[in-house]
């Protein structure tokens, strides 16, 4: 009994609560990253009052949102203004119930030792053991499921609802014109970055995101090398998709002054932010799990890289993620901002038909070869 | 083709963010203000001062009013009486404007005996209209900052 | 806010009326523009100006030709040099008084900084517009040092009160000729690197190309001067066409782009800075010694008549238009500012066009909206 409560129900619920601090704690400080990352950049400090070098500044950011009044506009929709945010930060966060972290028996080791410490829960060394072997409990996960792919794609698409609703309810027009922008650059670019993502499963043959990193294990190389087109797709549209330059339209701040969260400020104005940044997180992860290898070394398996082998699987996974987010950051430094339309014209005429000469030629080949 | 092939390969932008990598490490160009005073030149024309003869203590204006004719704004106002005995006249009081000051340097151009001039201090910020303008002892004395909460002038 | 919903000759879409400014992060100052949009595409703007009206025609009328001067700096604060220089021109004209030779060497010289400042900061913003914040941050680094020199010359940064009638306040300080030569000397690497960004990239060309087109010949008509006039292929440049202040003993070209897109006028603009530095170089290679201010009454009194002074400013051609009724104040000065005239073909230039491209539009036009008010 205690031992299914514990697999089932307490380590999970454990590791959620662990990951979403640990998420909300990355995104407080991914957004001290960017402003240092930019500052240095263009020569300048960035944050440097609150901490040393400003390193305390998300946290006072994040009381100044939350001490700040609540505005809600006369003429919004006042119900759907305040949910809004929620809407869109939700599955920016749920993605994250998918994305494996590290290896299925990460926390196996860790297991074994902590439930010892509990004497009150009675375990005897074999059910110890057994749960500690059980992937549910000790994968570096919340869960793996056979569709993650496809949750990742649904559960991210439901976002731009937040954005569109909030857009929508602010009763102005700035928003409005940065919802309905952000609500076709991301439906059009979610078709091109399913493509994208169709090549690397017909290569992996599955849609588990556990799955697709244990077969690049066995093969034994990360598929950026077997599907770069793929990837560069991929990292365009996901670009697009969290709305980072050159493709932040819905909110260009020089045009549409703050784009859909124009009338937003204080604690909702944060979620929107976090869930903007949460994003980023997930397209990185995803982007690092499916092309990148996630929690695995350059060349897994391989045995001239087996001194690197001494690092765990979560280091890699984070440092992979991490240079996502700098390239990311890296580029809002250095790009000026397309248009719409042209915008709308890359993802439709190029992107797209790309995208699917990338997954026929693909098909074609394996269909030739295996 | 070669353009071709350099618009596939993002050639223009990667020539970008090797620009900006460059950048991300090298020193940066700012100044940290309240903590790092900048070094103005010495012509920088910023808080007005009235002068007194170093050796004397008095004050080097002999209440000429050309600062006050020449002075765009009509900001200084000059009072003075003839001293009866020495028939000169003595400066009784002189107030100066700041909030209105355009700074444009006009009024210690013309002043013949440098007794009003424009200092290299420029944090004029005060917390009311009223203690923007200057009187005599103010302007001798030079300006006393606003001190804020935690104190960066020191 | 106020809708305002009118029929649309597209579909049955409704005309959406959107206000952009005066208070919008790119309407460079209080622009105030009336969009009318079919969802983004712009079917008609409006103009709306005057949020920064001070008056200065009318100050300039109860001042001496002395205390006016301060105020020319504040119409177009970002070349305030230029400004304070047509005007000066003018009142020496008039007064047909000798400017010595040095006076004349550093007035060009600033000026052409002054250019090359104005020209920074309108690529900085224009950038910025258009997305790329970092290009904002360089130029305003380049721009420090042309404020640092205008600083150790003049005394102040931005509102100069640059020159003075016959001359100017005080010679050169010391280190100031080296100061300059290290800025002239630096000055193309920094450019270059403008172009490494922005030049040869997808993006800003997409942004940039086809943009706000206008024929040499519309241009005339329209009446602008300048880079935008110079962006559509035509020659006009004040400096060459009626040479003033000595302008005539300096070697320089004056740029032309072809297309009359916001990329050309970029281009010309970018063309124009090298230019300025090589007047700046000249100047420094030949500066002659001298006193800097020549004999100049106390008391500035024209003889009656009227005089015209344009100048060739950094967004075109400047013009002071004096009236003297032979007292010691002005009986009127108007301003000819290049950027009222440039703002009016903003309708012209938007229509039809994207809500995104009227920013790029409004950046290209550079306008100050100090001088468009005055
Ligand atoms: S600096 Fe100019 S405006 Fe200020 S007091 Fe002197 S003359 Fe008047
Ligand atoms: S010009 Fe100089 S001496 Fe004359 S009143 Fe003004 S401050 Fe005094």
């Amino acid at each position: 009994m205690i031992e299914i409560l514990l697999i089932y129900a307490i380590i999970p619920l454990i590791k959620i609560a662990v990951i979403v601090l640990f998420l909300s704690g990355a995104i407080a400080y991914l957004t001290l990253l960017e402003r240092k990352l930019i500052a240095h950049i263009q020569v300048r400090l960035g944050p440097m009052r609150v901490g040393w070098h400003g390193l305390l500044q998300p946290i006072a950011d994040g009381l100044k949102f939350l001490l700040k009044e609540d505005i809600v506009p006369a003429k919004a929709d006042a119900l759907i203004f305040t949910i809004a945010p929620a809407i869109s930060l939700l599955p920016a966060f749920l993605v994250f119930a998918v994305v494996p972290f590290g290896p299925p028996d990460m926390l196996k080791d860790f297991l074994s030792w902590i439930l010892g410490w509990f004497p009150f829960l009675n375990l005897d060394p074999e059910t110890i053991a057994r749960i500690a072997e059980n992937s549910i409990a000790s994968g570096g996960y919340v869960t793996d499921i056979n569709i993650a792919v496809l949750f990742v794609l649904s559960v991210s698409s439901v976002g731009i609802l937040g954005i569109i609703l909030g857009g929508w309810a602010s009763n102005s027009k700035f928003p409005l014109l940065g919802a309905l922008r952000s609500s076709a650059q991301m439906v059009s670019y979610e078709v091109a970055l399913g493509f994208a993502i169709i090549g690397v499963l017909l290569v992996a043959g599955s849609l588990s995101l556990v799955e697709i990193v244990q077969n690049q294990q066995q093969e034994q190389i990360w598929y950026v090398f077997v599907q770069p087109v793929a990837f560069v797709l991929f990292f365009i549209c996901g670009l697009a998709e969290t709305n980072r330059l050159p493709f932040d339209l819905p909110e260009a701040e020089t045009e549409l002054v703050g784009g859909f969260h124009t009338e937003y400020s204080g604690f909702r104005f944060s979620l929107f932010f976090l869930a903007e940044y949460a994003n980023m997180i997930a397209v990185s992860a995803i982007g690092v799990i499916l092309f990148l290898g996630g929690w695995l070394r350059p060349f897994p398996n391989s045995d001239w890289l087996s001194f690197l082998d001494f690092i765990p699987g979560v280091l890699w996974f984070l440092g992979k993620v991490f240079m996502f987010l700098y390239i990311f950051i890296w580029l809002r430094g250095t790009l000026p901002r397309f248009r719409f339309d042209q915008l709308m014209q890359y993802g439709w005429k190029i992107f797209l038909p790309v995208a699917l000469g990338n997954v026929v030629v693909t098909a074609a080949v394996l269909l030739a070869f295996l | 083709m070669m353009d071709f092939l350099r618009r596939i390969f993002f050639v223009d932008i990667l020539k970008g963010l090797a620009l900006t990598f460059r950048y991300t490490y090298r020193k940066v160009y700012t100044e940290q203000y309240p903590l790092e005073k900048p070094k103005l030149a010495g012509r920088y024309r910023g808080a007005p001062r009235l002068n007194n003869d170093p050796v004397t203590g008095e004050t080097l204006c002999i209440a000429c009013d050309l600062c006050a004719e020449i002075c765009p704004e009509d900001l200084i106002v000059v009072g003075s009486q003839r001293d009866p005995e020495s028939r000169k006249k003595v400066l009784t009081h002189y107030t100066f404007d700041t909030s209105r000051c355009l700074f444009c340097g006009l009024c210690q151009e013309v002043c013949p005996t440098n007794a009003i001039e424009l200092t290299q201090d420029f944090e004029l910020a005060a917390y009311d209209r009223r203690s923007m303008v200057w009187d005599r002892k103010q302007l001798e004395k030079g300006w006393d900052r606003i001190h804020f909460g935690k104190d960066y002038h020191k | 806010m106020k809708t305002t919903v009118e029929e649309s000759t597209v579909l049955d879409a409704k005309v959406l009326e959107l206000n952009m400014g005066p208070q919008h992060p790119s309407t460079h100052g209080v622009l105030r523009v009336k969009l009318k949009l079919d969802g983004e595409r712009v079917l008609d703007a409006e103009c709306i100006i005057g949020y920064l009206h001070r008056g200065v025609e009318k100050i300039s009328e109860n001042r001496s030709y002395i205390k006016c001067v301060p105020y020319y700096d504040r119409t177009d604060y970002i070349a305030a040099v230029s400004n304070v220089y047509g005007y000066l021109l003018g009142v020496e004209a008039m007064m047909q008084i000798e400017v010595p030779k040095r006076a004349q060497y550093i007035r060009i010289m600033m000026t052409e900084f002054s250019r090359i400042s104005s020209h920074l900061l309108w690529l900085a913003t224009h950038a910025i517009d258009i997305g790329a914040m970092t290009v904002f941050l360089y130029c305003f680094r380049e721009r420090e040092e042309i404020l640092k020199l205008f600083e150790a010359l003049f005394g102040a940064r931005l509102t100069t009160h640059a020159f003075r009638v016959g001359g100017l306040w005080k010679d050169l300080p010391a280190g100031f000729e080296e100061a300059a030569r290290k800025f002239i000397d630096e000055f193309p690497e920094r450019v270059d690197e403008y172009e490494q960004l922005l030049t040869k990239n997808r993006i800003w060309m997409a942004r940039t190309q086809g943009i706000g087109v206008i024929s040499g010949k519309e241009a005339i008509e329209w009446g602008l001067t300048g880079p935008v006039l110079r962006g559509s292929g035509m020659k006009h440049d004040v400096r060459k066409d009626r040479p003033y202040g000595g302008y005539e003993e300096f070697d320089f070209d004056v740029p032309v782009g072809e297309n009359g897109d916001t990329y050309d006028r970029y281009l010309v603009r970018l063309e124009e800075m090298h230019q300025s530095r090589r007047i700046i170089q000249q100047v420094l290679d030949r500066l002659p010694d001298g006193p800097v201010r020549g004999k100049a009454p106390k008391i500035v009194k024209p003889p009656v008549g009227e005089y015209y002074s344009g100048i060739d400013g950094p967004r075109g051609e400047l013009g002071y238009y004096i009236v003297s009724d032979g007292s010691a104040q002005p009986f009127r000065v108007r301003i000819r500012p290049p950027t009222f005239i440039s703002l009016q073909v903003l309708r012209r230039l938007v229509r039809g066009h994207l809500m995104a491209d009227v920013i790029a539009i409004i950046g290209t036009l550079d306008i100050v909206l100090g001088e468009v008010d005055r």
